[in-house]
């Protein structure tokens, strides 16, 4: 063990203060083992030397608390979304947007980046040819962000919920890790944004996935997010919120529709929403 | 990317990931000074194909005792679970180094012996991690063979 | 739902019935893909199997190989639990018949995640 009491203590109650994740005694070796790569990418001797950096280097404070977070995501999470995704919004979109050819995602709060590339996976296989997608993922976290630009995963991390077939066709081994196909990866672009602070200059989205992130806010906070999100969608778009956030109050600017088991949120529109014609 | 050795990060990010997921989610491994400790424990599995080698893990009694007892969720295990529990670990460890490196090899079934094992006399120590957990420490060592050409 | 564990390791084999078991499967198990084969042929019928690759007597790849030459057997699902993580052995043990591939080591949830994949599991809701 290398971590001395006292870089500890410092670690310990940065943790609780900023995520309320408990480093209590005996989970030494824990911290250490997070903040180690840190540590190393930082081009730190050793976990204290890091730590004491930490005190002066708010950007290494930031990252340091995304490692000292468990975070824990999946491929393709809870599929029924990607489903609706694939059966539901997809073909809605390539019918109404066959002038343009060109779709516009926004996966918000996109943690290390599984929902994007699960999303790039899917487009990879159903736009049509010539048609073009952009997946813009944003986060609060820079280190995640870096993360998703990365583009590799661990192996304990490509196990959860990515079907074998998807695997061997978009990922290649790097070492230890695996690394997403250059095709995809130039699919998804990374911006850092804040979703409780206005939102910066952002285009009109087809498709939003705002999902299993507006728990963590204040209902007033919750209604703000959802009418700027609004200003930031198609008309003729879809919003797609967590599974225990769909029965959220939204009503002034958003309108539920059931496609088997998943609620889609469209934007309410004081004019007729374009149809698609001649189906 | 293959290589001809694993350097000790991989084999630490290889051993965590099975530390992880079979001991538990806070219980990560972390380098340790090469302290001396007696090997009552040791997994061993071999590589052989275009690259030959040997992947060993060596642990104290108590660490074979604590990590089996965590890994099969059993208060006190007997000699035969510590085995079944050190062998698997190994291949864990053995089989995920063996895709890092170079050529199609293939990996035997672990050996799990009381004490240490000896690697084959012309075997070269490429890589040693040092290791530590809360219950103490371990050892994973990495032993290439040097492929002499075929003669007749 | 019954699953078949086919791994030489009493610790690997002891670990996925836990597993499986709190899922609520009816878990059996055999210690080679032979032993595997000979209690299938006996009468048993899993839903599922989880194989691992490197195994003395027969291998996980020559069991899935030989399940699927059984037109008796064509609803029974297959999905791999090994170390073997090569892109190349992925894709031969999918070609050759396996539906799913895990890759050792994983956590209990990636084993359901799989298992819900390719509905043999719902997860209930909490």
């Amino acid at each position: 063990m290398t971590i001395s009491a006292s870089a500890f203590d410092y670690v310990s109650a940065l943790a609780l203060r900023e995520t309320s994740v408990v480093y209590g005694p005996g989970k030494e070796y824990l911290a250490e083992a997070r903040l180690l790569p840190l540590a190393r990418a930082a081009g730190m001797a050793d976990v204290d030397a890091y730590v004491a950096r930490l005190q002066i280097d708010p950007a290494e404070q930031r990252k340091a608390i995304d490692a000292l977070t468990i975070n824990e995501t999946s491929w393709f999470r809870d599929n029924a979304p990607y489903q609706t995704f694939t059966d539901v919004m997809l073909p809605s979109l390539i019918e109404n947007r066959r002038h343009t050819q060109k779709i516009r995602i926004w996966s918000a709060a996109c943690s290390s980046g599984q929902e994007a590339y699960s999303l790039a996976m899917l487009l990879d296989e159903h736009l049509p040819l010539g048609w073009t997608a952009e997946i813009l993922a944003t986060d609060v976290s820079t280190a995640m962000l870096e993360r998703v630009e990365s583009g590799r995963y661990g192996q304990v991390e490509m196990n959860r919920g990515l079907p074998a077939g998807l695997l061997v066709r978009h990922f290649t081994r790097v070492g230890t890790e695996w690394e997403i196909a250059p095709k995809l990866r130039n699919m998804v672009s990374t911006r850092h944004l804040n979703l409780a602070a206005p939102f910066p200059d952002l285009p009109q989205f087809d498709v939003v996935f705002l999902r299993n992130v507006l728990i963590y806010f204040e209902m007033d906070v919750k209604t703000d997010i959802l009418t700027r999100v609004r200003r930031h969608i198609a008309d003729d778009g879809f919003l797609l919120l967590g599974s225990s956030e769909s029965s959220l109050d939204v009503e002034r600017h958003w309108t539920r529709e059931t496609a088997g088991r998943v609620q889609l949120h469209r934007p309410v529109v004081n004019h007729p929403r374009p149809v698609a014609v001649g189906a | 990317m293959t290589v001809e050795a694993p350097e000790l990060w991989d084999v630490l990010s290889i051993a965590g990931e099975v530390w992880t997921s079979f001991i538990g989610p806070d219980e990560p491994l972390v380098p340790a000074g090469e302290e001396a400790f007696p090997v009552a424990w040791s997994g061993a599995v071999s590589v052989t194909g275009d690259w030959s080698g040997m992947v060993v893990v060596e642990m104290p009694e108590h660490c074979a005792v604590a990590a089996t007892s965590r890994m099969l969720m059993i208060d006190e295990p007997s000699q035969a679970d510590v085995s079944d529990a050190v062998g698997e670990l190994v291949n864990m460890v053995g089989g995920n180094v063996k895709c890092l490196l170079f050529g199609e090899n293939s990996l035997s079934l672990p050996v799990v012996a009381l004490g240490r094992v000896t690697p084959p006399g012309d075997a070269v120590e490429v890589c040693r991690a040092d290791l530590q957990w809360s219950e103490g420490p371990l050892r994973i060592t990495v032993h290439s063979v040097a492929q002499s050409g075929v003669t007749s | 739902m019954k699953a078949l564990i086919i791994d030489d390791s009493r610790a690997m084999r002891s670990i996925l019935r836990r597993i499986l078991g709190d899922a609520g499967f009816e878990t059996h198990e055999a210690e080679d893909g032979q032993v595997a084969l000979d209690l299938m042929n006996g009468g048993l019928e899993p839903d599922v199997c989880l194989i691992d690759w490197n195994m003395p007597v027969m291998d996980g790849y020559t069991f899935v190989t030989q399940v699927r030459h059984n037109q008796d057997w064509r609803d029974v699902t297959l999905m791999m639990v090994t170390t073997e993580s090569d892109s190349n052995r992925i894709v031969r043990a999918l070609a050759a018949g396996a539906h799913e591939y895990v890759i050792k080591p994983f956590t209990p949830d990636a084993i359901l995640d799989k298992l819900q994949l390719l509905g043999l599991f719902t997860e209930v809701p909490a």
